[in-house]
């Protein structure tokens, strides 16, 4: 276990982060395997569009 | 589509609820959606594995800050993995760097996961609900 997840990248963390709770959500609100994989790809691309757009968003005060 | 209800009760609902708290998914396995019980447990279960392995911090119960009780009822909705995660951490905690401090929250994450998932078991449980 630790050999997977100790050396992660941030970027690494937030994939995995994004893609158990995005499939958790589907299965939490959705019904039947398309609405399922269909929620749980958008949320997936949303968690990392948002992570990255905030990223982006905090730049100029790291430097 | 048609959906088929399945009949619950009160009694159901609490130990489906207990049973979902103590090992994620292992109260939709009790009502029998097993889909649902292995995608909670391998989901909820990697995150937790995943926080303890970067070595993230467990709140404990004892502290008089706000913001550690909120971290600890978080942690404390992860169950089994809770109460077995100085077990799994044997290096313990390193929050001084940051993938230290991501696990603090994928743990925490967890522990929320899992108290949604408890709800769900136990509305199921009780009223029964489409599968």
């Amino acid at each position: 276990m630790n050999v997977l997840f100790g050396s992660l990248t941030h970027f690494g963390a937030l994939l995995f982060f994004a893609l158990v709770v995005s499939l958790t959500f589907a299965f939490l609100s959705k019904y039947g395997i398309a609405e399922r994989l269909k929620y749980a790809a958008w949320a997936f691309l949303a968690f990392l569009l948002v992570a990255i757009g905030i990223g982006w968003l905090m730049y100029p005060f790291s430097q | 589509m048609k959906m088929e209800v399945v009949k619950g009760n009160q009694t159901m609902g609490i130990i489906a609820a207990i049973a979902g708290w103590v090992v994620p998914g292992l109260g939709h396995l009790v009502l029998r959606r097993w889909s649902k019980a292995a995608v909670y447990f391998l989901c909820i279960g990697g995150l937790a594995c995943a926080g303890l392995a970067m070595r993230g911090g467990v709140f404990g119960g004892a502290s008089e800050d706000l913001f550690d009780r909120l971290g600890f009822f978080a942690d404390l909705g992860a169950g089994v993995f809770y109460f077995l995660a100085h077990q799994l951490q044997a290096a313990g905690p390193d929050v001084a760097h940051a993938t230290g401090d991501y696990g603090t929250r994928l743990f925490a994450a967890a522990g929320m996961l899992n108290l949604l998932t408890v709800l769900e078991a136990y509305e199921i449980g009780r009223g029964g609900e489409p599968r």
